[in-house]
């Protein structure tokens, strides 16, 4: 990370805000104490701070897993999807309209279907991941194919490119800075539905749901220290994803 | 330059829209709520309880009924104070004994694995009978399930989970027997549910003989106790696929924890145990039914948020068996999802808690303040776990006998 | 290697409306190491025939003939400069030139050796591992050239390769093409809107009228290399062609070109 001292300026004074807040409202139900929520965070560890629903880490471990591999699988169809809708007029005409229609549904909306059609289990929380993933890496692909110019399309095939070598090393190259940005922010909206994909009963460990049965007991302090979890793991991801960017599309925004 | 019709025209448009504005200002105003006639109350669902006691802190609302240990987690980490418990609610004695958690199973499950539902049917029973005599250990060990022994930290206040739960285990009656006098009681919440307009399938215009017959199915009730009773449980053939056990996070569900905590006990006593596979989990995902010293099922314990996801599971074939609250099992019985009620699992256990400072500490009490509330236009707010729940019944009954009416919020 | 264009036209459909003719019956022959411009007025549709040439586009009718052989999609034999944004901006200099050669399955080593040759030729060989946005457009430009030469084509095809450039950086690298036309030997069918450019290189200068684009008149300029802006010669030249693609089209005297010793 560049500048420690601007990144980390605005989250240190939320805190010390938070604490000042919280003392002058005097009323923790409507903003806790952050000393019922430290404790929590001290021994991520330690099995004990979470109404039996094991160590912090456990559950963020096991839910990186999840959203890993719904993230992955959504990469997997979406990108390729992408790159036949941006290079397809007929393939893009073709899905367009279903595309929009599915797109606005919210990931928890499918809960209950995924719950029929997949069972309980890792497939059914999977599926309400990718959904939340899948949207933004197909539009971001389709826009990054079809940012791709002509003229490098052109100049490859009077240089003897065939299809498959425009696509390997026009389209694919060409593209992928918009691409990544799309896997950035898939894998941003796929970690937060967390919450919701681990809303599916049969799930016993996550950070979703050490939230929700925080919730179901009115545990709010747990729910806020799985809530600072799920932020703090979502930013480092995002910065991993952000050096990407940097090491290897530099060209993208130097670029006149 | 206009003329003069045209302006005519354009300001009789206007006069015409402002007159149906202040038709229709007037209208409203002559319709908003004000001092009602009947006095009433409102009851706020919150779809479990885990809001309740934050609403309640934050003055949003003015009580709530829930289950245990809901509520007797309020006097403890100073939320609020115990009204009343669900058994003493009004009318006097109709709520005594009043049905709550029953375990339910579908209907091939009953059919096809007689011996295995048999057996699970034991080991339930066997667990309900130890808690009757155990009742702090097993207060312990549902502390343990629900919440790893922790503490619960309501605002600044924290207190042991075991604590809460020791306290709330006298106000829950586990009992299994499937008597003549339960299935008449939930017969109650039929009509009640017919009442609420929650029922459209079988169970809408049946006859009671009729609902019964939906219902119920107790065989595997006594053939457990006749096995309990001879002192041999029938080995159950080995089950080759999963069976699905579903349950909720209330300790109404007690009988499931006792029985895979204590599993060494019952083995070793009964011959019967559900062995938990992971043996250091809180809450045990997996588990063996062992029979005369042989695994026969490997069992899936699945919690879920509330009674009707419970219901959907056991639809799709995801769950064969289940402990869920009544209402759920009989709105889905009513539309004719595959199950039955096999026993109660509890009875009573839950309670109504309103404010620390409400001006009321008994039901009378209680009556007066909610109607001099109604009349300065603020009825009194009352959160219920969900429309058609055992807790909705029986406060909407107990507050329409005393004259109160319902308005949903 | 004699390239042969006959009578090729081309028509592009409206939706709705009648096709828009953009080339009609266009002949003209290519005699080895020869530098012919293509100018005309805008929309006169010289590019279109250059994309044609290319294989990027099809003709309506007519064909082109390669040595006598007719093609009718790309041929290894041409390259095409384009006139901007063709460098690969993931891809350093070096590994730009080599773009092409890759498709022609050589192993690395070889490759890159070739592609240092070419980089050597256009006068860039400091900067192998940098990246096109390091680059001014005039060396861009130069990289362009070196990675249509790398796949040694025959003939050269350049569209307006040089009209995104300021003037000076223009007049150098018209110097510099004929230098490596000199050295290479290549054909090069030549695209411009210059008039001075295309008196300043070519051989010959095919003006087209504008649309639907015909060849109004085929220009010699036998004037030796380098030539001077400034001569004579040269500027009757400009204004004969100037003239051929003003708005009247009709020149004013008989400009033909006679030979210098006039």
């Amino acid at each position: 990370m560049r500048r420690p001292i601007s990144t980390f300026l605005l989250p240190v004074l939320l805190i010390l805000g938070w604490e000042v807040a919280a003392h002058v409202i005097a009323n923790p139900f409507v903003l806790p104490s952050l000393t019922t929520v430290t404790p929590i965070l001290l021994h991520p560890f330690s099995p004990a701070y979470t109404l039996g629903s094991g160590s912090l880490i456990d559950n963020a471990l096991a839910s990186l897993y999840r959203v890993a591999i719904g993230f992955l699988l959504a990469a997997l169809v979406a990108i390729p999807l992408g790159i036949g809708m941006g290079r397809s007029r007929f393939m893009h005409d073709l899905l367009d309209s279903t595309i929009e229609l599915l797109r606005p549904i919210p990931p928890l909306a499918w809960v209950p279907l995924a719950l029929a059609w997949f069972k309980i289990g890792l497939v059914s929380i999977t599926f309400i991941i990718l959904i939340g993933a899948f949207f933004p890496i197909l539009l971001n692909t389709i826009d990054g194919v079809k940012s791709v110019k002509k003229t490098w399309v052109e100049v490859a095939e009077t240089l003897g490119a065939r299809e498959r070598d425009v696509l390997l090393k026009v389209v694919l190259p060409g593209s992928a800075p918009t691409v990544w940005t799309g896997l950035r922010v898939g894998f941003g909206i796929a970690w937060m539905c967390l919450v919701a994909a681990e809303w599916l009963p049969g799930t016993t460990r996550g950070l979703g749901y050490l939230i929700l049965h925080a919730y179901n007991f009115g545990q709010t302090n747990l729910i806020i220290a799985g809530m600072v979890v799920i932020g703090v793991i979502g930013i480092l991801i995002d910065q991993v994803f952000r050096a990407g960017e940097h090491r290897w599309f530099s060209w993208r925004a130097l670029e006149r | 330059m206009q003329a003069p019709h045209q302006v005519y025209m354009k300001f009789s448009l206007h006069i015409m829209l402002a007159t149906l504005v202040a038709i229709g200002l007037v209208i409203a105003g002559c319709t908003t709520p004000g001092p009602s006639a009947e006095p009433e109350v409102t009851i706020l669902y919150t779809r479990g309880t885990g809001p309740m006691p934050t609403l309640l802190a934050t003055d949003q609302i003015d009580g709530y009924i829930a289950w245990q240990p809901f509520v007797e987690v309020a006097p403890l980490a100073g939320i609020g104070k115990v009204l009343a418990y669900s058994g003493d609610l009004p009318p006097a004695g109709k709520w005594q004994n009043h049905p709550c958690c029953v375990f339910a199973a579908r209907q091939d499950a009953i059919e096809n694995s007689p011996d295995l539902t048999n057996a699970l049917t034991a080991a339930l029973v066997l667990s309900t009978r130890y808690i009757e005599q155990h009742p702090n250990e097993s207060a312990e060990i549902v502390a343990d399930w629900l919440a790893g022994k922790g503490n619960f930290t309501y605002g600044d206040i924290s207190v042991s989970s075991v604590e809460v739960l020791q306290r709330a285990f006298p106000t829950v009656k586990f009992v299994n027997p499937p008597t003549d006098d339960w299935k008449r009681d939930q017969l109650e919440f039929v009509y009640a549910q017919r009442e609420l307009g929650l029922l459209s399938g079988s169970l809408m215009s049946s006859t009671d003989p009729e609902s019964l017959d939906l219902l119920f199915d107790s065989r595997p009730y006594y053939a457990a106790a006749a096995m309990i009773e001879s002192g041999t449980i029938i080995t159950p053939p080995a089950q080759t696929r999963q069976v699905g056990v579903g349950y909720l996070l209330s300790d109404h569900h007690a009988a499931l924890f006792v029985a895979v905590k204590n599993w060494q006990y019952f083995e070793e006593t009964y011959g019967i145990a559900i062995k938990p596979r992971d043996l250091t989990a809180s809450r045990p995902e997996i588990a063996d039914l062992m029979v005369n010293g042989q695994p026969v099922a490997e069992l899936k314990l699945i919690s879920a948020d509330a009674g009707p996801q419970l219901m959907q599971l056991a639809a799709t074939n995801t769950i064969a068996y289940a402990l869920v609250g009544n209402p759920p099992a009989i709105a889905a019985i009513d539309k004719d999802t595959p199950v039955k009620i096999i026993m109660a699992v509890n009875l009573e256990g839950s309670g109504v808690v309103i404010a620390d400072d409400a001006p009321a500490d008994d039901w009378e009490s209680f009556v007066e303040w909610a109607e001099s509330r109604s009349a300065q236009g603020k009825p009194v707010i009352i959160a219920a776990p969900g429309k058609g729940s055992i807790q909705d019944v029986l406060i909407r009954s107990a507050l329409e006998e005393s004259g109160l009416s319902v308005k949903e919020g | 290697m004699t390239l042969e264009i006959r009578n090729l036209a081309k028509e592009f459909p409206v939706p709705g409306q009648d096709s828009i003719r953009a080339l009609s019956g266009i002949s003209l022959s290519l005699a080895p190491k020869e530098f012919v411009s293509v100018l005309g007025p805008s929309g006169c549709g010289k590019t279109t025939l250059l994309r044609i040439v290319a294989g990027l586009d099809g003709a309506t009718s007519g064909c082109i003939e390669l040595n006598g052989e007719v093609v009718d999609r790309r041929s290894s034999k041409m390259a095409m400069i384009f006139q901007e944004y063709s460098l690969y901006p993931w891809r350093t200099v070096l590994d730009n030139i080599t773009f092409g050669i890759e498709m022609q399955n050589v192993g690395k080593r070889p490759a890159r050796e070739a592609a240092l040759t070419y980089l050597h030729l256009v006068g860039l060989d400091d900067f192998a591992d940098r990246y096109p946005y390091e680059l001014s457009g005039g060396m861009r430009q130069r990289v362009a050239v070196a990675r249509a030469l790398a796949i040694e084509p025959e003939i050269l095809l350049m569209d307006e390769p040089f009209g995104a450039l300021d003037a000076q950086t223009r007049n150098m690298l018209q110097k510099e093409l004929l230098e490596i036309w000199e050295k290479t030997e290549k054909t090069i069918l030549f695209v411009t809107h210059s008039v001075d450019e295309a008196v300043f290189l070519s051989d010959r200068i095919v003006v087209l009228t504008e649309r639907p684009g015909r060849i109004r008149e085929i220009v010699d300029i036998p004037l030796p290399r380098p030539r001077d802006r400034t001569s004579p010669e040269f500027a009757r030249i400009r204004r004969h062609v100037l003239h051929l693609i003003s708005e009247s089209g009709q020149p004013k005297e008989d400009l033909r070109v006679y030979p210098a010793s006039l």
